[in-house]
């Protein structure tokens, strides 16, 4: 989706990315009998007894709360696992290690509805939160090497919650530079209708133009 | 109490010094079990004395082996072997009672203190100043196992009569429970017996009661304290006129009694019971061995200058004999195989009537030795099976076999083969009764007393009860169970949707074995029951719809309806492996004999059909060579499935005429670091639980997802590489023949097949699909024949046009060729048939019309009616005739062929398939034969592609649905 360049650019609100984020598949195990269920997205099911399937996360949310079933955490969110991308958080400056695109909203969204499904649940959570603490800092400090010739910035495996975080900022800084850039005489080559790029899903490059 | 004196005998040498006043020496006595011979021997001197209890004058035998003093002793639990253990290290084996050195069992690199037979005798504990006690094989003298963890020398060493336990004591006067079957500690009791330091002439002792409940070992006050078998703690003491502490210990053979010698000089006997010194004796030196003579009512005394001598009439005679009543062992209840109890009684008869004949035995005035002697023998042998269970240690060397089948074994036991052995190698072998779906007893953790399709049932124990758990997978149907306290320690269960069957085996005489069933729903308000058996035990239960099985020790198969009611008692054929109940169905596995030479297990199973009271199917039970029953049960659809430790999964079908058939192996998906659990499967998938090894078996904390595993059927590598394909191949056709199996059933039965039908077209369907796929793989790799042979197997006229279009494109023309004229053959088969009964039978000008109208509906047909094949066999005219009424012409055909068949009885069918099944069941029958032997006779035809609606539509009559249809021959003309 291309953002259009205006000032008050269209953002998203957590619950807005939450509701995107519910569409990611996920492992269930269900506690009862149910037929497939054809939904636009997909087919889901059948659902037997004790066979693990796989389902949008708000069918698996919703099933949890009538407790219908259990939910498998993702591959991901075992402690091992977040430990060790933990630890290559911290130890690589500008990488960033890849994670789902919307882990903090299915680790949000499996906290709040099946924290007894998840082992080690405090484990788990502290480490998410130290997780998106280390890529944040990453992500500010990044954003710190700004100077007036910056027109794009790249990072790579972003995140939905953290690239909806910086996206206004980094949106209006850029075009700001861009405008201070264009007052200085004779310096304003950059052609007014250079292509614009897709925000493609924050994940890839973004060139903010002015005017 | 009178003070009498005793005279003492030298046997031994009291150290160089001479008199009574040189060191004192650790002196050791025992009897044989037959208290024929007394054996002594001192730490001072090299020789072991046996000395003959019936002629005490004539001289010991002395065995001259050691070359420094000998410091324990111990004698087999059937006095036929003796071990010596001394200060020059090793540990020898004699044969007893003749004396011959059989062995160096052992070395150590420094001297051995303390020597213990287990009681079956195939095992020897060793232990002294090296830091390890060392478990020996008697067989073949290897090392089963080193336990490690005493601080100081051990000094005392003994087994539990019950033969789970070893305890064992060091000089600082540390006890340890050992746990045999693991080589773990249990308990560890420090510093509850004096500390004898380095002084090996006064060494730490302790002992087992005869039947196995309690630790005696001698206190810290001058006394003995007595600690609990089971948590190791302090039961009670026996305190009285020891002025110094305790040194020697000594259980009278029944247990009532209790002798010990103090540093005091002085011997006292306790009664234990009533934890009172009953008698005393002073000595001169102190006697540091003692031994109840086995039979009568004496005890043997050593003291420590090497006198020894016989105490008489220890017991006053207003008193119990310390013989009478010598206990079981309490695992003897829980022993179930008759075959072998009633084995081990003849093989003692024996030696049980050379004690009675023995004039010397009399006159200790016993009441009844042999039946005595029968009874301890027994419960030695119980003691050894449950034993090899646990250990797999070998059994006590024997020498004398009394069987001619022992003879066998002599070559390859190095001499020691015996009875023991034998027996090991069959009871380690045949499979202890176990119920499918549970887990073994893990302490402290949670288990699966069962885990099916419907539900599980956990239980853990906890100090003297246990708490059971039940949950049923689909919570919505299911309903809620509330936990439960279970007081008998329920280990066998079984779940299903109506109810629950717990059962326990029997624990000793006060904890019978006990059937309890608990159903979910009822409307009346007290109908859970249980049942209880008196000298049987459960060994394993199924449940049903209306009925609950158990199957016992005795070998009896007893039918419970759900109300209680004891509705059949039923013996089976040998001991039970495990049962398994669906519906009306009971699938029961027993062993139908001892394993054989290689080690397989033989193992038969019988169907019972409870509602109907019948037996429904009984045979053998296929087990992969070298392998154990694991898992055995119905499959959702009802059909008898089973599970080996091989990892191959058998189920029973109808092909073949009846015939196991591997549907699934291990070897063949297995990741090496995974093994399946099965609980379940259907037509098309195994359920199991995966655990990763080193787990065989699911944990109940972390709640078990069920896998579904693809069938895989442990092919041939072929040489077209095509294996899913093959395996695929196979499965469908095990899947058709099963479903044409119950179709015949449901016709027979009168019932609406229409939906099988449908199944029956989808997997024949899919199996078009596989087939051309194999077609192509074969064409690929060259393999022409078998494509042609697999065209013959096709069953859709469509599919055989698309193979032909399939072989052109590949370029084989001369394929594509022979294809066609099998094309032809068949259709023209299929119209021969089709056409002749009705030219024959019926030669009104109708039925001529109706032929005529199928032969022009059918465009694709090539060759005309003018041959028709007569000579087809005559499931092939059914077929046809089946046909011809699909392509919609009208049930007409279908009554011309079958003309004898009632109008009434064709309307009540939906269709003419139904009506054709119908009216020749026997030609189904063979129909059906012919898909599942794979025939290659075209004939498998094309039922299907008659149903497409296309050639209906076609048919120059409307046809109409099927239900509207005119079952009456007589509304042909309205047709017309």
């Amino acid at each position: 989706m291309a953002v259009q360049p205006e000032p008050d650019y269209s953002l998203f609100t957590a619950q807005e990315i939450e509701f995107v984020a519910e569409d990611e598949l996920i492992e269930i195990v269900p506690n009862m009998r149910m037929d497939p269920l054809n939904l636009i997205c997909g087919d889901f099911g059948p659902f037997l007894p004790q066979i693990a399937a796989r389902v949008p996360l708000w069918l698996a949310v919703a099933l949890k709360k009538r407790g219908k079933c259990t939910i498998r955490p993702p591959e991901w969110m075992s402690v091992e696992k977040l430990t060790r991308v933990l630890e290559a958080e911290r130890d690589s400056e500008r990488e960033f290690q890849s994670l789902p695109f919307h882990y903090v909203e299915i680790s949000r969204l499996l906290f709040d509805h099946a924290r007894d499904d998840i082992p080690d649940i405090y484990m788990v959570r502290s480490l998410i939160e130290d997780i998106r603490d280390v890529r944040f800092h990453k992500v500010q400090s990044s954003l710190e090497t700004f100077d007036g010739r910056t027109s794009a910035v790249q990072i790579k495996s972003l995140s939905a919650m953290e690239v909806n975080i910086v996206r206004p900022f980094v949106a209006r800084a850029l075009q700001s530079f861009h405008k201070l850039d264009s007052l200085l005489p004779d310096t304003d080559s950059m052609p007014n209708n250079q292509p614009q790029e897709a925000d493609k899903a924050a994940k890839g490059r973004r060139v903010l133009r002015g005017r | 109490m009178k003070i009498r004196s005793l005279k003492l005998r030298e046997a031994h040498k009291p150290p160089a010094g001479g008199g009574g006043d040189g060191r004192p020496s650790l002196c050791s006595v025992l009897w044989d079990q037959q208290a024929h011979h007394l054996v002594t021997a001192s730490s001072s001197d090299p020789a072991i004395s046996i000395h003959d209890a019936l002629l005490p004058s004539s001289p010991p035998r002395i065995l001259r082996h050691h070359r420094d003093g000998v410091t324990a002793l111990a004698i087999s639990p059937n006095s036929t072997c003796l071990a010596s253990g001394s200060i020059d290290h090793s540990v020898k084996l004699y044969k007893f009672p003749g004396g011959d050195f059989q062995t160096n069992v052992t070395r150590f690199t420094l001297p051995i203190r303390a020597l213990a037979f287990n009681k079956s005798g195939s095992m020897l504990a060793a232990a002294g100043d090296d830091e390890g006690i060392k478990l020996i094989n008697t067989i073949d003298g290897s090392i089963a196992r080193v336990l490690k963890g005493h601080k100081g020398s051990v000094t005392g060493l003994a087994f539990d009569p019950n033969g789970e336990y070893l305890a064992s004591m060091d000089s600082m006067g540390t006890v340890i429970y050992w746990e045999l079957h693991s080589g773990t500690t249990l308990h560890t009791l420090k510093g509850i017996a004096p500390n004898c330091g380095s002084d090996f002439s006064v060494i730490n002792v302790l002992s087992w009661s005869p039947d196995g409940e309690t630790l005696a070992v001698p206190g810290l006050k001058n006394d003995v304290v007595m600690y609990d078998r089971d948590t190791a703690e302090k039961l009670f003491s026996l305190r009285g006129d020891h002025l110094q502490s305790v040194c020697y210990l000594s259980w009278s053979p029944n247990g009532k009694y209790m002798a010990t010698s103090g540093l005091d000089r002085q011997v006292l006997i306790w009664d234990v019971d009533k934890k009172q010194d009953i008698d005393r004796q002073k000595f001169d030196e102190r006697i540091c061995c003692m031994s109840w003579k086995p039979i009568g009512n004496s005890l043997a005394v050593i003291d420590t200058a090497g006198k020894y001598g016989m105490w008489e009439s220890v017991i006053p005679s207003s008193m119990k004999s310390p013989t009478e009543g010598i206990p079981n062992s309490r695992s003897n209840n829980s022993n179930g195989l008759l075959l072998f109890d009633e084995e081990d009684e003849e093989d003692e008869e024996p030696s049980a009537a050379g004690s009675i004949s023995d004039p010397g035995e009399d006159s200790f005035g016993e009441s009844g030795p042999p039946c005595r002697k029968r009874l301890r023998k027994k419960s030695t042998y119980d003691e050894h099976w449950e034993e090899d269970d646990n250990d797999e240690l070998s059994s006590p060397p024997k020498p004398k076999s009394r069987k001619g089948h022992h003879d066998k074994k002599k070559a390859s036991d190095n001499g020691h083969e015996g009875l023991g052995s034998i027996m090991l190698s069959a009871r380690s072998k045949m499979q202890d009764a176990f119920q499918p779906g549970s887990t073994p007893v893990q302490p402290g953790k949670r288990r699966f007393l069962c885990y099916n399709m419907i539900g599980s049932i956990t239980t853990i124990e906890q100090e003297g009860y246990s708490h059971i758990e039940i949950d049923f997978h689909d919570t919505g149907k299911g309903p809620r169970v509330p936990s439960m306290t279970d007081h008998f320690g329920f280990t066998m269960a079984s779940i299903n949707e109506n109810g629950s069957v717990f059962a326990n085996p029997c624990k000793g005489e006060k904890n019978l074995s006990t059937l309890m069933y608990r159903p979910f729903r009822s409307w009346a308000s007290n109908s859970e029951w249980s049942m209880r058996f008196e000298g049987e035990e459960v060994k394993a239960v199924a449940l049903g719809t209306g009925w609950v099985a158990a199957i016992t020790s005795l070998n009896l198969l007893r039918i419970f309806t759900e109300g209680g009611l004891q509705k059949h008692v039923v013996s089976l054929d040998g001991p039970v492996v495990t049962a398994s109940g669906f519906n009306d169905e009971l699938a029961v596995v027993t062993h139908s004999s001892d394993c054989l030479p290689s080690g397989d297990q033989v193992m038969a199973f019988t169907i019972f059909n409870i509602s109907k009271s019948t037996k429904a199917m009984q045979g053998r039970l296929p087990l992969t060579p070298g392998s154990q029953l694991m898992w055995f049960g119905f499959s959702e659809e009802g059909l008898l499935s089973s599970y080996d430790s091989k990892g191959l999964l058998r189920i029973f079908t109808i092909q073949c005429g009846g015939s196991w058939v591997p549907l699934f192996s291990a070897s063949k998906v297995k990741r090496s670091d995974e093994s399946y659990w099965v609980v379940g499967l259907n037509m098309t998938n195994l359920f199991c639980i995966i655990c990763k090894s080193p787990d065989l078996f699911p944990q109940v904390a972390h709640k078990p997802v069920l896998s579904l595993l693809n069938f895989s059927i442990p092919l041939a590598s072929s040489d077209i590489g095509a294996e899913t394909l093959e395996n695929e191949f196979i499965l469908n056709y095990t899947h058709l023949s099963q479903i044409h199996h119950k179709m015949e059933a449901a016709a027979q039965a009168g019932n609406d097949v229409t939906s099988l039908e449908d199944d029956a077209f989808n997997v024949e369907a899919a199996q078009d699909k596989c087939i051309l796929r194999l077609i192509a793989s074969c064409c690929n790799s060259d393999k022409l024949a078998r494509a042609t042979e697999l065209v013959k197997l096709l069953s859709l006229e469509k599919s055989v046009r698309g193979s032909i279009k399939l072989v052109t494109a590949l370029k084989l023309p001369n394929l594509a060729e022979r294809f066609n004229s099998i094309l032809e053959e068949r259709l023209l088969a299929e119209k021969g048939p089709k056409d002749a009964p009705a030219l024959n039978i019926k030669d009104t000008a109708s039925t001529s019309i109706a032929a005529a109208a199928m032969a022009e509906k059918r465009t694709e047909a090539i060759m005309t009616s003018t041959t028709p094949k007569l000579s087809a066999p005559l499931f092939i005219k059914k077929v046809k005739s089946q046909e011809g009424t699909e392509v919609g012409s009208s049930d007409k055909i279908d009554e011309d062929v079958n003309p004898s068949i009632p109008n009434v009885g064709a309307t009540k069918f939906k269709d003419q398939k139904n009506a054709a099944e119908a009216n020749g069941g026997g030609e189904i029958k063979k129909r059906g034969h012919v898909h599942e032997l794979q025939s290659e006779c075209p004939s498998s035809s094309f039922p299907k592609s008659m149903d497409n609606p296309e050639k209906i539509k076609n048919a120059g009559q409307a046809h109409r649905q099927p239900p509207q249809r005119p079952s009456n021959p007589f509304l042909k003309s309205a047709v017309k």
